[in-house]
């Protein structure tokens, strides 16, 4: 069996707290240290060595809440079933001691899980049955059953114990999908004999019984304390993964087909690839350094010159300002994409250099205003509503030489988003190529497939002679991966 | 290496005792952070705004333990030769020097190239050695005969080559320098790293390190803190500025007071011998807690309303 520790990273490395297996040994070490009797303690320690940004820790606290309130919460919630239950049999209390000091019972408590197969001695006198114990071997067989005692005795520790154990047997921790609660409810209950309780009930029913009544609130009990344990489960083990199963999914849709309502997804999920962007290329940020003798070299140098620095070596690292410009087609057919990927450019901004972005249909505008003042999700829609319309290449790049091409210069990498559909008009292919000559690279976005590209009004194939690098960005997968590759090559 | 062993830190509650008579008044969140960075000798990398006591949690350990605080602070630019060690340039020049006129000495008998060169080599090469090695804090930590606090500050502030820099020194302790070979702690140092949270520390660097986050205190904490370090100051008006200083955290400031501030705040309405805190006072006094002529005017607009009501 794991330990609850392991299993708990399990559960945090699911909602997406990075835990490294080196940390998992920190963990444990401070785990030794502090004890696990004070929970303050615990949360607090684990909390250090486990989850190391505030971003993290808001998480953590929430699972750790879960996880490890868990059993306690079973508890109480148990006992305050179990008190208003014994009110209502009153008159059982008494035979419960009473069979709690029988030999029998004592030996189907150490016989292990279900307690099935326990030998019931039928000619004892319980009271429990003393209606009719010849008729009614279910009833019996109940009886001697540990469950049935641990029910009875309201030994609520032991019970949850159970439900674990059978939860355990039952591979409760493999459950994914909320369609899967009923069938993991039904297999714990299995594993824990709980068929002897449903027989018991059923040959009341078909007796009339007087127990029908306590058997049934018995069952029910069980069956309740199981859902919530599944229920709890769940939410820890499934949620954090039908989360990423969630964004992978969306991650791999092209963006046009997804619906409307998961919209909020795509923008947090694109927010969270360009978190991971910026922290996978911030590492290169700000390699400038000031003038400095590099006294080493300078030294080693002046060894030729008999001792004497006559040759020096200064510390310096290349510096080169990148400018980002991104020329985005908003018209209908593209509208999605340019938004998500001024969404991506924008979030990236601590990142990136400097960023203009540019809107068009047919005519062509400088946007990069709307986004210094509005937050990016805002400024999105505007740009969209601002420059919607029929696509016309030919007069967009021609706008945009007239008012960008002197900025143009070796460090700058211009990104065009579009379908490269000129509705049949002129594509003024020698505008871009001024901009490819000028440029250090030009990057073409295409969110149509390969395959499309060049056929009908399409002139991507005329387009894509003056890039230095076309791609699809269907999906945010692709998306994501050309902006990596726009990062690694601007710095 | 050997480890220290300290009395003071022998369990959260001591920590937090021992810090509280040191006139540090820490929450639970810190005594249990350093207890485990002591017991696990680990880093503790402290996280959290401007002014909530990070580095000052490293200067009351020292005080504590009774141990010489080092202290690098971090910069753009900050490189090995100024966090890790130097060599003594102006020392190895004279040195040359000195061998040049020893070397009629050293070659003295020799004959042909090769024999002269295999005297040379006999002849003890202390050019790259420790004598000519100048120490910077990293290394000095290091050297240290009984332990030390090392505070590394605003780490944040560093570059990243510097950030891996420090990796080998987190995590075992040691420095490797080229030409002398692999510099070991002789006891192991505590190590506070501080970060004002300008740009995300590497995974690496976190993983090495515990981690704790100052929040701003709560208004029991921060009561408590400001009667230990302006005693003087009456109940009633460390209630009251307190609680004002609550309210303004509330606002969307620039840059939100914090205890630093709170505590100069104290201060100064102790200088002016202030009973109470009214309108005018506070607008008299408001630069002591904002530093920003944005936030003093906004805040000031709203005053009536941050008022405690009396």
């Amino acid at each position: 069996m794991q330990s609850p520790l392991v299993n708990f990273i399990d559960v945090l490395r699911s909602h997406d707290v990075r835990v490294s297996p080196a940390e998992t040994l920190d963990a444990m070490h401070a785990m030794s240290i502090l004890g696990y009797e004070d929970r303050e303690h615990l949360r607090i320690g684990l909390a250090a060595t486990l989850a190391k940004t505030p971003r993290e820790k808001v998480i953590f606290d929430a699972c750790f809440e879960r996880y490890f309130s868990h059993n306690f919460d079973a508890d109480t919630a148990e006992s305050e079933q179990a008190a208003n239950k014994d009110s209502s049999d009153n008159s059982e209390t008494a035979e419960q001691s009473e069979q709690n000091q029988q030999p029998g019972a004592s030996g189907a408590v150490a016989g292990g899980d279900s307690g099935g197969d326990s030998s019931g001695s039928g000619g004892q006198s319980d009271p429990f049955d003393q209606v009719d114990s010849e008729d009614s071997p279910a009833l019996q067989e109940l009886l001697d059953s540990q469950l049935m005692q641990q029910l009875r005795d309201g030994e609520r520790e032991h019970l949850t114990m159970d439900i674990a154990r059978a939860a355990e047997r039952s591979d409760l921790g493999e459950i994914r999908m909320f369609t899967q609660k009923g069938i993991f409810t039904r297999r714990i209950l299995d594993e824990m004999g709980e068929d002897l309780l449903r027989n018991a009930v059923i040959e009341a029913e078909q007796t009339a019984s007087n127990l029908l009544q306590p058997l049934r609130q018995y069952r029910d009990a069980l069956r309740e304390l199981v859902r919530d344990y599944v229920e709890r489960e769940y939410l820890l083990h499934a949620e954090g993964r039908n989360q990423q199963f969630m964004e992978d999914i969306i991650g791999r849709t092209k963006l046009n087909n997804i619906e409307h309502q998961y919209m909020h997804r795509v923008q947090d999920l694109v927010r969270k690839m360009a978190r991971r962007l910026a922290a996978k290329h911030s590492r290169k940020r700000k390699v400038y350094r000031r003038g400095q003798l590099n006294m080493t070299r300078t030294i080693r140098r002046g060894v030729a010159t008999d001792g004497a620095l006559f040759e020096t070596f200064w510390k310096r690292t290349r510096k080169d300002k990148p400018q980002l410009l991104a020329v985005c087609d908003v018209s209908g057919s593209v509208a999605a994409y340019a938004k998500f990927l001024l969404l991506f450019l924008y979030s990236l901004n601590e990142v990136l250099p400097r960023v203009r972005s540019f809107a068009f249909s047919s005519n062509l505008g400088e946007v990069s205003e709307l986004f210094e003042k509005y937050p990016v999700e805002q400024a999105v829609e505007m740009v969209n509503r601002q420059y919607g319309g029929a696509t016309d290449y030919g007069t967009a790049f021609a706008d945009f030489t007239s008012l960008a091409l002197e900025d143009i210069n070796s460090s700058t990498t211009v990104i065009i988003l579009g379908d490269a559909r000129n509705n049949n008009g002129d594509p003024r292919l020698d505008v871009l190529q001024s901009i490819y000559q000028r440029a250090k690279q030009v990057l073409w976005l295409n969110p149509e497939s390969r395959r499309m590209w060049g056929t009908g009004d399409s002139e991507m194939r005329r387009y894509q002679s003056a890039c230095h690098f076309a791609a699809e960005c269907g999906s945010l997968k692709q998306l994501e991966r050309v902006v990596d590759q726009l990062l690694k090559s601007t710095r | 290496m050997h480890d220290l062993d300290f009395p003071q830190l022998d369990s959260v509650e001591t920590i937090e005792a021992q810090f509280e008579k040191h006139g540090y008044i820490c929450s639970r969140e810190i005594a249990t952070a350093v207890f485990l960075a002591f017991k696990l000798r680990k880093p503790i990398l402290v996280e959290g705004p401007p002014g909530v006591g990070k580095t000052e949690l490293a200067k009351t350990s020292a005080t504590l333990l009774d141990l010489p605080l080092i202290r690098l602070q971090c910069y753009e630019g900050l490189d090995e030769a100024k966090a890790l060690y130097e060599w003594k340039y102006g020392k190895q020049l004279l040195y040359t020097q000195v061998l040049k006129e020893k070397l009629g000495d050293v070659l003295q008998g020799a004959r042909g190239l090769a024999e002269s060169m295999e005297k040379l080599h006999q002849f003890g090469d202390i050019f790259y050695s420790p004598d000519f090695l100048e120490p910077r804090p990293l290394l000095k930590a290091m050297q240290q005969e009984g332990g030390a606090i090392l505070l590394i500050d605003e780490v944040d502030k560093s570059d990243y080559e510097f950030e891996s820099l420090l990796l080998e020194i987190l995590s075992d302790y040691q420095i490797s320098i080229p030409e002398i070979g692999t510099v070991k702690a002789r006891t192991s140092p505590m190590v506070f790293l501080t970060s004002n949270n300008t740009r995300d520390i590497s995974d690496a660097l976190k993983r090495r390190c515990l981690h704790l986050y100052i929040p701003f205190p709560t208004v029991d904490l921060e009561e408590r803190i400001v009667s230990s370090r302006v005693p003087e100051i009456s109940d009633d008006l460390r209630h009251q500025l307190v609680a004002f200083v609550h309210s303004l955290r509330e606002l969307d400031l620039k840059k939100s007071p914090a205890i630093s501030e709170t505590i100069d705040w104290a201060k100064s309405l102790l200088l002016l011998h202030a009973e109470q805190l009214d309108e005018n006072l506070i607008r008299d006094t408001l630069n002591v807690l904002l530093k920003y002529q944005d936030d003093i005017e906004a805040s000031t607009e709203q005053l009536r309303g941050l008022l405690p009501v009396r």
